[in-house]
């Protein structure tokens, strides 16, 4: 399946009658990886969410196209076999199902032990998903799900929080190799990473940053020099950030 | 010990029995297979095992006709009644473990219902003697070309002091048949017990009533997984008793209804100081259809006596669900998982043996293929 482009056209969300997010204008090109910055309650997770359509998030304007097909009114496993993955931030505990289990369910076993083994969780397959998993061995294990699930388009909740110092770059590894990125000839993927920590930037090459404040995407640029403006100035608008209106975004969007 | 019984099953009921755990006999320490209304076969491989027709042990040994109807009242229903009026010609077996043995292989014990419309009154006494530890495996299946009959069994276990019994018990009837089954223990100072009920597959009626009794020090572990497709209807009511000081009990309870009814009472007394027990019931309900009613309950006879439950009966779990979809799977795949997972044996207390044929009944179930 060659990777396609995700593309969010003035979407809004919401759960119930309560609007989260509002005028998203977003595209994430084939093989692109965007990062998603914004304060605790901006609304990251449940645009994700509402992306990968997790119930109770609901797209109520606007679309979310993928390679030109509109999703947004797609089930989530729909979606999923369209190309969309998750790493979730907190996912549910699954008791009685092993990791081995959900990857038969995959009919991905054989890659199974390799994928384990490059996130150090050898020892968990026959685990029961998330059952007493520590907050980095979710983390972890959310990236074994996606090595498992393959997806075209990842899109990664905090990949790295609770993650210790020793695992983290494993997991950049991880997520550069998932992605295509460390030369293994993999094809491209694309991402969608929300960061709180900036830590995934030193490991994968990100070509674009938003800034999601209040249920807007206030800002977007280069990843790197907006991670630095958030580090001494928080959550507001620099002085040299493309509206998200602009011109380039909006002729993006129409493509 | 003397084999009294060396007839062979066929090939078509050994393949009837491996669904039920059977395996070949240098493999078990002993086999037993009833087939309608006689002990068909009998073979042993320990040195420390005695399997009898129990009409035969009555003979050699007149201890035996004590512990019959030692734990269970033969007037305390009609149908244990009618298997008592025949109770000098018993149709059923006598398994004993001698004192102090660790027999290494597991005991496997079968009834076999063959004659369609075919009638079993069956009363089965084990005694696992002082400090014997012993695996045994029991399972009762039907030909597939038998749709009806009735089937009844009254079991008697004693383990003596310090007797360590761990039993997985895997029933597959067939869909129109009725059951009722009495199953009475007595668990003696600082004896052990686990076991393992599987009922997956589909039958008509089912009623199952269970009491132990445990004495000073003894423990009880259980764990039962009941499923119900439209259909079938299981009643279950189980006493344990924890009698001696000392004594601990947990079970645990999962059912599912894919449509059918499951009745669940299950009452954990208290009965002596510095006793412990814990009662888990949870409940699965896939559709509209059918009923789980889950009664686990506390009686406290002593001050000293600590006794707590936990019930649940729910749906799958949307976030559950979505989690699994979102990795790809249908509604349907992902349903199967997590209904699996509920089901599920912790897997260390099932021996190495029955565990593949547990996993495919679970799966068979699922998939309604049962
Ligand atoms: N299912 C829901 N029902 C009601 N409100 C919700 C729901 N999900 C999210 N919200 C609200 O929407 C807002 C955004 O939540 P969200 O989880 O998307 O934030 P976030 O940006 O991911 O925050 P964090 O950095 O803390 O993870 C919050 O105020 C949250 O309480
Ligand atoms: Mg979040």
């Amino acid at each position: 399946m060659p990777a396609k482009p995700l593309v969010l056209a003035d979407v809004e969300i919401a759960v119930g009658p309560r609007v989260l997010l509002r005028r998203l204008n977003l595209t994430i090109g084939a093989g692109e990886t965007h990062i998603l910055f914004g304060p605790n309650g901006s609304g990251k997770s449940s645009l994700l969410s509402a992306i990968m359509g997790l119930p109770p998030y609901h797209v109520t304007r606007g679309e979310v196209r993928l390679g030109g097909e509109r999703i947004d009114n797609l089930p989530v496993d729909a979606r999923a076999r369209l190309g969309l993955g998750m790493a979730f931030q907190r996912p549910p505990e699954l008791d009685g199902v092993t990791i081995t289990a959900l990857a038969r369910a995959l009919r991905a076993d054989a890659g199974l032990a390799d994928a384990a083994a490059v996130l150090d969780l050898a020892d968990f397959v026959r685990r029961d998903i998330n059952v007493g998993f520590s907050g980095g061995e979710i983390k972890r294990w959310e990236i074994l799900k996606l090595f498992l699930q393959r997806p075209q388009i990842c899109l990664f909740d905090e990949p790295e929080s609770g993650v210790d110092l020793e695992h983290i770059a494993a997991v950049g590894a991880a997520m550069e190799r998932l992605l295509g990125r460390d030369g293994t000839g993999d094809q491209r993927r694309s991402a969608l990473i929300i960061t709180h920590t900036g830590f995934i930037l030193d490991h994968v090459q990100a070509g674009m940053g938003h800034m999601l404040v209040n249920g807007e995407i206030i800002c977007s640029g280069d990843p790197n020099r907006l991670f630095a403006h958030i580090k001494s100035h928080g959550y507001t608008l620099p002085p040299w950030a493309s509206e998200p209106a602009a011109a380039a975004s909006d002729e993006r969007i129409a493509s | 010990m003397t084999t009294s019984l060396r007839e062979d099953i066929t090939v078509e009921e050994k393949a009837l029995l491996a669904e039920v755990g059977y395996e070949e006999e240098n493999e078990r320490a002993g086999t037993c297979v009833l087939v309608d209304q006689a002990v068909r076969h009998i073979g042993l491989t320990d040195n420390a095992v005695e399997i009898l027709p129990l009409a035969e042990a009555l003979r050699r040994y007149d201890w035996v006709q004590d512990l019959m109807f030692g734990l269970i009242d033969p007037d305390e229903d009609e149908r244990i009644a009618e298997v008592a009026e025949s109770r000098h010609a018993p149709v059923g077996h006598f398994v004993r473990v001698l004192e102090g043995a660790k027999v290494r292989l597991p005991i496997q014990l079968f009834t076999l219902l063959a004659a369609p419309q075919g009638r079993q009154f069956h009363h089965n006494i084990t005694v696992i003697e002082k400090g014997a530890e012993v695996e045994m495996i029991s399972g009762s299946a039907v030909p597939r070309s038998v749709h009806a009959g009735h089937h009844v069994s009254l079991s008697e276990s004693y383990l003596r002091e310090g007797a360590i019994c761990r039993s997985v018990s895997i029933e597959h009837w067939a869909a129109n048949m009725e059951v009722h089954s009495y199953a009475r223990s007595r668990l003696e100072k600082n004896a052990h017990a686990t076991d393992s009920v599987i009922q997956l597959a589909p039958v008509k009626h089912h009623v199952s009533q269970s009491r132990s009794y445990l004495e000073e020090g003894a423990t009880a572990n259980d764990q039962s997984v009941i499923y119900a497709p439209v259909g079938t209807t299981r009643i279950m009511d189980s006493e344990t008793w924890l009698k001696g000081q000392g004594s601990r009990s947990e079970s645990i309870t999962r059912m599912v209804t894919a449509g059918g009814v499951i009745s669940n009472r299950s009452t954990l007394i208290g009965d002596a100081s510095g006793t412990s027990g814990f009662l888990g019931c949870n409940g699965l309900k896939l559709t509209d259809e059918g009923e789980i009613f889950s009664v686990p309950a506390l009686r406290a006879l002593n001050a000293q006596a600590q006794l707590s439950h936990e019930a649940s009966i729910g749906m799958i779990d949307q976030e559950k669900l979505s989690y699994l979809m979102a990795s790809g799977m249908s509604e349907d795949e992902a349903r199967d998982l997590i209904i699996q997972g509920f089901l599920n044996l912790d897997e260390q207390k099932i021996p190495e043996a029955v565990r593949e044929e547990v996993i495919r009944a679970i799966a068979a179930a699922r998939s309604g293929a049962m």
